[in-house]
């Protein structure tokens, strides 16, 4: 069996897997690009190979060259982590021909439920519920979607077959707007995952989105390990996961019926390793299949803080051909864990993504607190990867105490040189619609601004008056200190002159 | 030193006594101000009590970053304000709009061309950054003039990509 394992990723998540693999006292293995010769990921790791270029398609996505490093360094498997090469099956088979082991499912069951459209076939025929929409109809034209649109009814969701993470994904309102935005979402599928295919589906309103969690071993056990709830989103991409979920909340029977049908949804594609079944669900308390995620995900220490379950060592271990360690008797939900995802975008100018170098940095520490981060003080944020620097995850006895928390842990947390959301997370700490876990999947793009949440809040703007006059104030006077220094080699007129042609 | 401080049209006069005094429209308060060097994280004590924030330098004045709200200023002493007011701050409408790349970037489509009338809130320049594409819109009406950028370029932060008259 391996004792050497190969991390085909980056950032924060690249991190955590060395991380694993160092309690299991295994070996990793690093790559990277020429953008990451400085992350945190290669100084961590015991060993590093160079990839290529900066863009992702010259690094991070070459399968073929990620699998002769692996061959050259000794290692046995490879982790893919999330994104990149985590959800292609033909890298998964690809690995197991070259004699290593695929730390995730097998090829067949990425590809099932890889293909979006397939999977909600296969899914649906083993009596679990989803969505209405274009199910298993492989690629359709425009023209055929156009024609099933007013079948399915508006609003409805254009979204990538090879999906995930919102990228291809365009909400229609009418069949007039539908013809762009089936361009714009085929074009950024094609970007993203270079496959330009999509389908459709119903877009359930007031819907929340809660995910399952699940571990299934080479022995054929599968296990649950509760919900996680992800509603809160801007343009598709998560913000902030918790689990438990606040809508499903003492609800033991709701939990145990979405947590089997998960279960029962991973057998029908005959599942190995970690993955997650994403659920709508409405008002009524109606739940639908919405995908399955065939990997590990960005929010799962929520479900490590509550199970107290490391689910990446377990990942290895299953890989190993272990059997799982718990049961599903044994695996009980303690306490609340809140993630903030803390993303280099500036809240304050429509969340546009920001990059520079990380001058400065305090994380947040005490009780209760852990932050996965592959940044650090004096690393580069590029324009290549996502914009995910770190992730912030507090746990607390109950949801009040895990809410206070975080509150305290985002106050503490300074990142300096580049913009992050940080400040978007506090005011929704303060949300009431927040606190009393009252948010749908729309929550944040429709019922929550930066200016109004601000509104509310303890009007500092004295205190920041001063800051920002004293701040102007010294700066003037440091720009007059300069000019006298320099009058011994020359009048000072004469450098004044100098000075103001060069900053004309 | 005496400064007009202006936060969405309300104007808050301070003036710098010493190193440890302020006056603010009339109350004096006792401060220690501290930054560490060349970075805009600034510590202030306000008559004992502590806070912290970031300032950043914007296109027209200052942003402090305070307890997870962003307060927008305008700094100016007496002499800068009295100039200002004689201009007459209405500049706005007339000049032309430069869009400016908001961060490094890819560009992935240019929907408009030289010479066309576009409305507010009409896409000008789809950006790829980190994974996302990002579509900067006019916020004016006006005509699209230079268009600098092509697909396929890299752009950096701050790159003028076009202009809208």
């Amino acid at each position: 069996m391996f004792n050497k394992v190969l991390i085909a990723n980056r950032g924060e998540i690249a991190v955590r897997i060395v991380r694993a693999c160092r309690e299991l006292g295994m070996q990793a293995v690093a790559v990277y690009s020429e953008a990451d010769r400085h992350a945190l990921h290669v100084r961590y790791a015991d060993e590093a190979y160079l990839l290529g270029p900066a863009p992702a398609r010259d690094s991070y996505l070459r399968g073929d060259k990620i699998i002769e490093i692996a061959k050259k360094s000794g290692a046995g498997a490879i982790h893919p982590g999330y994104g990149f090469l985590a959800e292609r099956a033909d890298f998964a088979q690809a690995c197991i021909e070259a004699g290593l082991a695929f730390i995730g499912p097998k090829p067949s069951s990425i590809m099932a439920m890889g293909d979006k459209a397939v999977a909600r076939k296969t899914v649906a025929a083993s009596g679990v519920p989803v969505v209405p929409g274009t199910e298993g109809e492989g690629s359709l034209s425009d023209e055929e979607l156009l024609a099933l649109a007013p079948k399915i009814g508006f609003p409805l969701l254009v979204k990538a077959t090879a999906g995930g993470g919102g990228k291809g994904m365009r909400e229609v309102q009418n069949l007039e707007e539908m013809p762009s935005l089936l361009n714009s979402a085929r074009r950024e599928a094609e970007a993203s995952f270079g496959d330009g295919n999509v389908y459709l589906e119903k877009l359930l309103e007031d819907a929340r989105h809660i995910e399952i969690q699940i571990l299934a071993d080479t022995a054929g056990n599968v296990v649950h390990l509760g919900e996680r709830e992800c509603s809160l989103q801007r343009r598709h991409q998560k913000l902030l996961e918790e689990s438990p979920s606040p809508f499903v909340g003492d609800d033991q029977d709701l939990r145990q019926r979405m947590g089997s049908v998960a279960v029962r949804a991973a057998q029908a594609v005959d599942y190995v390793n970690a993955g997650t079944i994403e659920f709508l669900v409405d008002k009524d308390k109606n739940f639908y299949f919405l995908e399955m995620n065939t990997r590990l995900q960005v929010e799962h220490p929520v479900t490590e803080m509550v199970t107290s379950v490391d689910i990446v060592k377990e990942q290895i271990r299953i890989a190993r051909g272990r059997q799982m360690r718990h049961t599903q008797e044994e695996i009980q939900l303690s306490g609340w864990a809140i993630e903030c995802r803390v993303n280099a975008e500036d809240p304050y100018n429509n969340f546009l993504p920001s990059t520079g170098l990380i001058s400065h940095m305090i994380l947040p520490t005490g009780p209760g607190v852990r932050v996965d981060t592959g940044v650090y003080p004096g690393f580069e944020v590029s324009p290549y990867y996502d914009s995910l620097i770190s992730k912030l995850i507090v746990s607390g006895e109950t949801r009040g105490e895990a809410i206070l928390r975080m509150r305290r842990a985002l106050e503490e947390y300074k990142i300096i040189g580049v913009r992050t959301n940080i400040p978007f997370h506090q005011l929704l700490m303060d949300s009431p619609r927040f606190i009393g876990g009252q948010y749908d999947t729309r929550f944040v793009e429709e019922r929550f601004s930066m200016e109004e949440a601000e509104e509310g809040k303890e009007n500092m703007t004295e205190i920041a008056a001063i800051l920002a006059t004293l701040v102007a104030h010294y700066q003037t006077q440091r720009a007059a200190q300069i000019i006298q220094r320099n009058e011994r080699d020359t009048s000072n007129w004469k450098w004044m002159g100098r000075w103001e042609r060069l900053h004309r | 030193m005496k400064y007009v401080t202006t936060h969405e049209n309300r104007e808050i006069l301070i003036e710098i006594l010493d190193e440890h005094h302020v006056v603010v429209d009339g109350v004096t308060y006792e401060v220690d101000f501290e930054s560490v060097s060349g970075e805009p994280v600034h510590s202030l004590l306000v008559n004992s009590r502590s806070y912290e924030a970031n300032v950043y330098p914007s296109e027209d004045g200052w942003q402090v970053l305070l307890r997870g709200a962003l307060y927008s200023f305008q700094v100016e002493d007496e002499r800068e304000k009295r100039l200002r007011t004689s201009i007459g701050g209405r500049l706005g409408e007339h000049r032309e709009y430069h869009l400016k790349s908001p961060m490094p970037g890819l560009v992935v489509s240019v929907p408009v061309e030289d010479g066309q009338m576009v409305s507010i809130g009409e896409v000008l320049v789809i950006l790829e950054s980190m994974k996302m594409q990002n579509e900067l819109k006019s916020p004016r009406n006006g005509t699209v003039a230079r268009v600098r950028v092509k697909v396929g370029d890299s752009v950096e932060q701050r790159e003028t990509l076009l202009s809208v008259d």
